[in-house]
């Protein structure tokens, strides 16, 4: 399982990194192996709202339907389109495959780091 | 770990209703308890929650009937249901969801009645290799449900023909069923009926976890939460309108002409439509097209947008009445 040291984490499986004044948001590896393989996903539209905590959207894999929760509150100024045709990109590459950059930051859930997200995880996978 | 078993049957046969429930017992279950609610819709085709509804169901032809569309939380495809299905969901938190145990109930609900039953495919629990229950999935902020159909005696002349329209020119997005050979389960042992069924999932409830099962105490279920619930379900915008852009061509040959009808769809609406013939007559073919943009993909809206644009072109009866006929029949 991999988790890069250079982005910060949420407990429900979302990573974040700052660029350029923009939040961008993913999945998380551990998050897409435990989905298993996705054969959909529905991303808000630009200039949508998002609200920290709230879902933000949803992905469905051949297991189930589950929601996507925004770490940040903002306004979405890009998605990644090229997702909404190749879900898989996720499961193959989830820290290059973002779903969404959000601009406008006013507000975000409490995010750990790597070392703590790891932590997380493996208690995850004991409980 | 699961510590309190809670057992509820649906009172009612509406499919937004029972949805409405299933969704608020799933984000009202205890830590610890797993809720096993029964429940039957009534003339009803239940698609996923990322499927296309007009690749997936005949929608006119049901609705005419007096029958529902209902799109569901959970992912998977789209499934017949009548008064000889029986519905089950597990509510718990993520947690203490296990897939095996839940099914393991289900097994041996069919075993008490005789039958060996065995998990098959992605999420299917068959009997000789013939389906009778699907089963599907969702999860969200810690709070899951696992729910499955029953076969027991439902109508199979309805369930192929809502289930299959035929669409070989519509490209969508979304997800797509799987067909599967179905058998249902009062074939294999008459005493199964609904009752009988009910009973034995209670049964087998209580025997797979070793704990008693209680029934849920009515004043649970928060009315006010139930009814908005049920209002979003039933609502055109989530049955409808999801974002899953598709384009649909219809196409027919007439004495006077061939015709082509070119369809793009975003969330339920129209957002671009050409219509154009190869006939000599049809010179105000291109503008009527463009008349049916930002009408819903409904064919009863767009049967009487196409009249009406029709006789505003003074269009002959018999041409009109091909070019309804080709939107009633295909769309």
């Amino acid at each position: 399982m991999n988790y890069p040291e250079t982005l910060r984490y949420s407990k429900s499986h979302e990573w974040v990194k700052n660029e350029e004044g923009m939040v961008v948001i993913g999945l998380t590896d551990f998050a897409q192996s435990e989905l298993g393989d996705l054969v959909f996903v529905n991303l808000p539209e630009v200039d949508d709202t998002v609200t920290a905590g709230e879902a933000l959207g949803d992905v469905e894999s051949v297991k189930a339907v589950s929601d996507i929760f925004s770490p940040v509150s903002g306004t979405v100024c890009e998605i990644n389109e090229e997702l909404l045709d190749h879900p898989e990109l996720i499961n193959e590459a989830p820290y290059d495959a973002w779903l969404i950059k959000v601009k406008d930051v006013t507000d975000e859930e409490e995010l750990i780091t790597a070392a703590e997200y790891e932590t997380h995880c493996q208690s995850e996978s004991n409980g | 770990m699961i510590q309190t078993l809670t057992t509820y049957e649906s009172i009612t046969t509406d499919p937004y209703q029972n949805l409405a429930v299933e969704e608020y017992l799933t984000f009202h279950t205890e830590p610890g308890e797993c809720i096993l609610y029964l429940w039957q819709n009534a003339h009803t085709v239940v698609i996923g929650r990322n499927q296309n509804c007009w690749k997936e169901c005949r929608v006119s032809e049901l609705e005419a009937e007096g029958g529902h569309l209902v799109r569901r939380l959970s992912g998977g495809g789209a499934v017949y249901h009548d008064l000889g299905n029986l519905n089950f969901t597990f509510c718990m938190r993520k947690e203490d969801a296990d897939v095996d145990r839940q099914l393991q109930v289900i097994i041996e609900a069919v075993a008490s009645f005789g039958l060996t039953a065995e998990k098959t495919g992605r999420n299917d629990v068959a009997i000789n290799g013939q389906k009778f229950s699907g089963n599907a999935f969702f999860d969200s902020k810690g709070c899951y449900y696992h729910h499955g159909t029953l076969l027991l005696n439902v109508d199979t002349a309805s369930m192929s023909r809502f289930l299959n329209p035929s669409k070989a020119k519509l490209q969508s997005k979304g997800v797509d069923s799987v067909r599967s050979r179905v058998v249902n389960l009062s074939s294999l042992c008459p005493e199964i009926t609904v009752d009988t069924m009910k009973q034995a999932m209670f049964t087998a409830f209580s025997k797979v976890y070793g704990l008693p099962a209680v029934p849920l105490c009515a004043e649970r279920l928060e009315q006010t939460a139930i009814q908005d619930g049920r209002e979003r379900f039933s609502s055109e915008r989530w049955k409808y309108g999801p974002k899953i852009p598709f384009t649909n061509r219809l196409e027919q040959r007439f004495s006077w002409g061939e015709v082509n009808l070119d369809l793009h769809v975003n969330e339920g609406m129209i957002t671009e439509a050409l219509l154009s013939s190869d006939s000599m007559e049809a010179d105000w073919f291109s503008d009527i097209g463009t008349e049916f943009q930002g009408l819903p993909y409904r064919t009863d809206i767009l049967c009487k947008a196409l009249d009406h644009s029709l006789e505003q072109h003074l269009v002959p009866e018999n041409i009109r009445a091909d070019l309804c006929r080709m939107v009633q029949e295909q769309i």
